[in-house]
């Protein structure tokens, strides 16, 4: 362990205590505020020097609040600058809950990410928890309150799986420390504590939450909510799951079933859900596959993703703020009229995508290089088909039938927005542009030392790219009738989650209810009777029994002194005679007796 | 209305221009991958020149195809159907 040191500026203490102040602010002044947190949080993470900070005892354990290293810091660094961007764009929202919720979650990612044991980890990991779950109901109407519900759900059942975990660890090996796993050698509680982790990195069959609840968050929040949550499970797999198999195979699954879905989605932030699936398998995928290549294209493209994702995010929010839905089927034809949201999205949309000049071309090609440089081909190609999907929905479908397609809508209401939002979104897109034209900017953060450095700006590189890309614009192209939204709602596994949770609730619902009326039944004709037989027993001995004797004694006592008072009559002569009649019926029981 | 977005919308007009120039823009690329290859194939079928364009090309007509027209009929239920059912 290096030396333990106080000079670490833990970033979770300044979101807490804004979370903790804000609520007793008044006045207009305390958004600034805001920003406060995240600029310390990016001071911080660029400062800080690797080592191990804040170790302290809790209940007879050693608790470590701050492991900084290279694989914390990389992660720290973007979940700082990601807070300093999504703070800009939430400025203007009036509800400080909203902001108070916000600094709770991204409070507790920092947590986790710099979490040097298993408790401290699941005390952040369930704080992020209960922070997104109200991101999601401060969007106040039945739909998200209901999703909000469900989304808690989800991760109160990840989060029992890594404390069943993490206790059952304690008792094999009698230590809550998080390290890395032996990849061929898993044991039952490590099952149970990837299994918590896969809930949150939505894991195909157990991501259904992600696209049910992140369309329903607040404008706001869904922007958070979509850096934080599957990107923390990102961290924490790499550290502790690296080379299991079983994540390679489970994200190249994801890569392909996100964009699957997305292809058939008409809710813009659904597409968008679908695609967090999708971009978090490659990342799954090079973690399971565990070279150093794919281990640090996964780290990139967390970073890479974080932003672009925030920024795409950001411009669905935009409509979803100026137009009130998010709906493809109900948009279009509003390029004229919101151009900087699309030029904005654009950047994000090319950045997901893969395009040179944008940061997904830097870090998505090094995962997939990766794959196949470790022969793991059907992995590799997995990856390709979800590149193809990727550009087919988020780049070209979403914004074709949000702002192109349909003639020039003048109609449609839109609400201003406001000029914060467009300052968050600029600074995304800029990011994203410089990571892909400057690669080293990402790269010299990568944690893992690689035999020979990654070059994605090779000539073939490019061409490579550009041919994926501009022949699946093709075919977009052709199928431009057929991809069409429409508005429906596509089964997904949760459709098999929401039966077994009907099931689960019949069960137990039906039983209680038989049982319950059956002890209403027998308990109304023999133990409201016995009761009350008791009750009648209970009063003729309170009666005859306790009252006889205590009003017996009572009776007597007031007899006696009434008698007593009526014999002091104050006259001597009374009490001579009253002396001499006790005195002669002591003398006569004496003689009697003797 | 602003200037980028006036801008914007004189583009949507001259939409032929931007279907004519993307076109020849493929033409280029498929040319190119004529003379530029890869150091080292990966997947054995991509040292052969228009790999990466069937690839892109077939891939996207098969996944909306199939999804669209196969999938979704299979799995899609009406926009309100979980509210309903609640």
């Amino acid at each position: 362990m290096s030396a333990i040191t106080s000079s670490f500026i833990h970033p979770t203490v300044g979101f807490y205590a804004l979370a903790l102040v804000l609520p007793f602010l008044r006045g207009k002044a305390w958004k600034w505020l805001l920003l406060i947190p995240p600029a310390i949080a990016i001071y911080s993470v660029m400062t800080i020097t690797p080592g191990m900070y804040g170790e302290l005892n809790y209940l007879g354990q050693k608790l470590l609040l701050g492991r900084v290293d290279k694989l914390s810091l990389i992660f720290a660094q973007v979940f700082a600058v990601m807070s300093f961007i999504g703070m800009v764009y939430a400025l203007h929202v009036e509800d400080k809950l909203q902001h108070i919720m916000a600094c709770v979650y991204v409070g507790g990612a920092f947590g986790c990410t710099f979490a040097g044991d298993l408790l401290t980890l699941f005390i952040f990991w369930e704080l992020m928890s209960i922070g997104s779950t109200f991101l999601i109901w401060l969007a106040r109407n039945p739909v998200s309150t209901k999703a909000g519900f469900r989304y808690f759900l989800y991760h109160t059942i990840g989060g029992l799986f890594l404390l069943i975990g993490l206790l059952l660890r304690y008792k094999a090996v009698g230590t809550f420390s998080f390290d890395a796993v032996d990849p061929h050698h898993l044991m039952m509680y490590d099952w149970m504590i990837l299994l918590g982790f896969c809930v949150n990195a939505a894991v195909v069959p157990l991501h259904a939450w992600l696209p049910d609840a992140y369309p329903e968050g607040t404008v706001t929040g869904s922007v958070f909510m979509c850096a934080f949550t599957t990107k923390t499970a990102v961290y924490v797999l790499m550290r502790g799951f690296a080379g299991v198999e079983v994540l390679a195979i489970a994200g190249t699954v994801m890569c392909v079933y996100g964009v699957l879905y997305a292809c058939i989605e008409n809710n813009a932030r659904r597409i968008l859900s679908y695609h967090i699936v999708s971009q978090v398998g490659y990342m799954v995928a090079g973690i399971g596959i565990g070279t150093a290549m794919t281990l640090n294209g996964a780290a990139a493209h967390a970073y890479a993703h974080i932003l672009y994702k925030g920024l795409l995010f950001m411009g669905t929010g935009c409509l979803l703020y100026a137009a009130g839905t998010t709906k493809l089927d109900k948009l279009g034809g509003l390029v004229h009229r919101l151009p900087w949201v699309m030029a904005l999205y654009m950047v994000a949309a090319l950045s997901i995508s893969g395009m040179p000049l944008f940061n997904g071309f830097i870090s998505k090609t090094m995962t997939i290089t990766g794959a196949a440089e470790a022969h793991r081909t059907w992995l590799a190609i997995g990856m390709e088909i979800a590149a193809v999907g990727t550009f087919l929905s988020v780049g070209i479908k979403l914004p074709y039938f949000a702002f192109w397609a349909k003639p020039a809508n003048n109609t449609m209401e839109l609400k201003p927005i406001p000029a914060n939002m467009y300052w968050g979104m600029a600074m995304g897109a800029v990011l994203c542009i410089a990571q892909g034209l400057y690669p080293d900017m990402l790269y010299r953060y990568l944690p893992y030392e690689m035999e020979h450095a990654y070059h994605p700006w090779g000539v073939w590189h490019v061409l490579q790219s550009l041919l994926l890309l501009g022949f699946s614009g093709l075919a977009f192209y052709i199928t431009r009738d057929i991809i069409t939204p429409h508005a429906k709602t596509n089964l997904d596994v949760d459709f098999f989650y929401r039966l077994i949770g009907r099931g689960v609730y019949a069960l137990v619902c039906k039983p209680l209810a038989w049982i319950d009326d059956r002890w209403t039944e027998a308990y109304r004709v023999a133990g409201l009777g016995g009761l009350i037989t008791l009750a009648r027993g209970t009063v003729w001995f309170d009666t005859k029994g306790i009252d006889t004797v205590v009003d017996g004694s009572a009776y007597t006592v007031q007899n006696v002194g009434i008698l007593g008072a009526k014999a002091q009559t104050g006259r001597l002569q009374d009490y001579l005679a009253l002396a001499a009649a006790l005195a002669l019926g002591v003398f006569a029981a004496v003689w009697y007796l003797a | 209305m602003s200037l980028f977005g006036m801008l914007l919308d004189a583009l949507r007009a001259r939409r032929c221009l931007f279907g004519a120039v993307f076109f020849l823009g493929l033409v280029g690329l498929v040319v190119a991958n004529l003379f530029l290859r890869p150091h080292e194939a990966e997947f054995v079928l991509d040292a052969y020149p228009g790999f990466w364009s069937a690839f892109g090309l077939l891939v996207g007509l098969a996944m909306v195809i199939v999804m669209k027209k196969i999938v979704q009929p299979m799995i899609s239920r009406g926009d309100d159907y979980y509210e309903r059912n609640n």
